[in-house]
């Protein structure tokens, strides 16, 4: 043994910015996280250079999974250009040297905010959801050791009286985003705050998804081909938002995720949420060879 | 002020170290290995040595029953500890003693199911016994021939699998690496 192979020679950076424990730190718990879908993990979540809250997590895991031929997407309500999107991806970019896309088909590696691209994933890509709140027991438990414990008792009732109250009130389901959803029949997860729309697209799909929130230090995970099911009372099914007649009024796209656009005299206009779908529909109208891969949805209907 | 209005010089793109691309690589075998259970990943080496520099370092407590392992594993900073207390696990299975350590690892609890080990032996693919897969990663079932396995150890693995809480194991042959996550069930044709 000598310094020499103590140490390793000077960089100015480790590559992909994370570390090397902190990456296999990461591994590790990645690794639980799919043997235990669903299941949080506990991780140190590193400081990387953004607020806790931005996409911290998200952005840790992708970090440790980058290389030189990633191709990377980042998502933020569905945009590419967003700011937030814009700043991480080439953040993501200076730090491993991987190429930036848009284009959901083309990327290897989904970063994304709120939102699953409208296209669907294949079997190779690996989708990363930033996660505000990881527990989905919060409303009903407050206490972080009680919560787990009902976990490990899969103790969910508490989940369906909310879920009963609402309907009660309203007369309909009114979780809007994070819709309780038991993976592998086993353990309930909140799947981000993805719209009720995009739920079903996690339930037995091609692709591997992470799921990773930094402020809260947990990382779990849906493998591919893992059953996700929303939590739903047998009379009253899920139901996903009514956009499937909606159309949007700039690319001219209909039947996916709408955001609604209130105009001066008091009514909506509709866009397409997945904003690089109706970019693409744009430049294939222009007469462009852009080519929009088959996607979850058609015409409102899941296919 | 020349600096300001110069454009700036183009930031040098960032390479990975041997070492970097290597777990790297492995890692995402690993990944895959376990996100699809019973399927056949490359490593960019074979042996157990490239898994446990991608893995473990001075926070894990690593039991392993080969020697030269051994003091790889030391290197990396990992804790030598006997099987019943570690988290990663690297064993013999080809004998009667690699199951009594086995019988022994972690599995964690259905509070903590993180505190499940990660067990990783040699096996040798495409023989021996036939191992029907179902669960999360297999889209129906998918059936796979592991050799060079202690008899037995099928069972031991079924008793002590108590979901969420079990071991997550990866077989090793050559370059080539299968992983049976403990969300997998196995039956033994």
């Amino acid at each position: 043994m000598s310094i020499a192979n103590l140490t390793k020679a000077w960089q100015p950076m480790s590559y992909g910015f994370l570390d090397a424990s902190a990456k296999r730190e990461l591994r590790r718990k990645m690794l639980k996280a799919i043997a235990v879908p669903g299941c949080q993990m506990p991780y140190a979540s590193r400081e990387v250079p953004m607020a806790r809250g931005w996409g911290t997590g998200g952005l840790q895991v992708t970090l440790t999974l980058l290389k030189p031929s990633s191709v990377v997407k980042v998502i933020d309500q569905g945009a590419d250009d967003s700011v937030n999107a814009a700043s991480i991806r080439s953040f993501l970019s200076k730090v491993s040297g991987a190429a930036e896309t848009w284009d959901t088909l083309a990327a290897s590696l989904i970063q994304s905010r709120h939102r699953i691209p409208e296209e669907r994933l294949h079997a190779g890509q690996i989708l990363v959801l930033q996660v505000p709140n990881p527990e989905p027991l919060r409303p009903v438990e407050p206490n972080m050791s009680i919560a787990r414990q009902m976990h490990a008792d899969a103790d969910y009732g508490r989940l369906w009286l909310i879920l009963y109250e609402r309907i009660v009130r309203s007369g309909r389901i009114m979780e809007g985003a994070a819709y309780p959803s038991l993976v592998n029949g086993r353990h309930v997860m909140t799947p981000s705050p993805i719209p009720r729309w995009d739920v079903p697209k996690l339930h037995m799909a091609q692709h591997l998804t992470f799921l990773s929130a930094g402020r809260e230090k947990r990382l779990y995970a849906v493998p591919p081909f893992t059953k996700v099911e929303p939590l739903v009372f047998s009379d009253v099914p899920f139901k996903v938002e009514d956009h499937g007649a909606l159309t949007c009024h700039r690319s001219g796209v209909s039947g996916f995720y709408m955001n609604e656009i209130p105009q001066d005299n008091g009514g909506s206009a509709f866009e397409v949420s997945d904003s690089h779908l109706g970019i693409k529909a744009i430049r294939q109208a222009e007469g462009e060879a852009d080519r929009i891969g088959a996607t979850w949805y058609q015409n409102g209907q899941l296919a | 002020m020349t600096a300001l209005s110069q454009s700036p010089v183009p930031a040098s793109v960032p390479v990975p170290d041997a070492f970097e691309a290597r777990t790297n690589a492995t890692f995402e075998a690993l990944m895959w290995a376990l996100s699809r259970p019973g399927t056949v990943q490359t490593l960019p080496a074979s042996g157990m040595a490239g898994l446990a520099e991608a893995l473990v370092d001075r926070e894990c407590k690593v039991f392993c029953d080969d020697p030269d392992l051994s003091h790889f594993v030391a290197f990396t900073g990992a804790a030598l500890v006997p099987a019943a207390a570690a988290d990663h696990a690297f064993l013999g299975l080809d004998r009667a003693e690699g199951l009594k350590n086995l019988e022994q690892i972690p599995v964690g609890s259905a509070l903590y199911p993180d505190d499940g080990a990660t067990v990783v032996a040699f096996a040798r693919f495409g023989e021996g016994q036939k191992l029907r897969l179902t669960g999360p990663g297999i889209e129906t079932s998918s059936e796979i021939t592991l050799g060079g396995l202690v008899p037995g150890l099928w069972a031991l693995r079924a008793a002590r699998s108590r979901y969420p809480a079990g071991f997550d194991m990866f077989f090793i042959c050559g370059t080539s690496v299968i992983g049976l996550p403990r969300s997998t069930l196995i039956e033994v044709l």
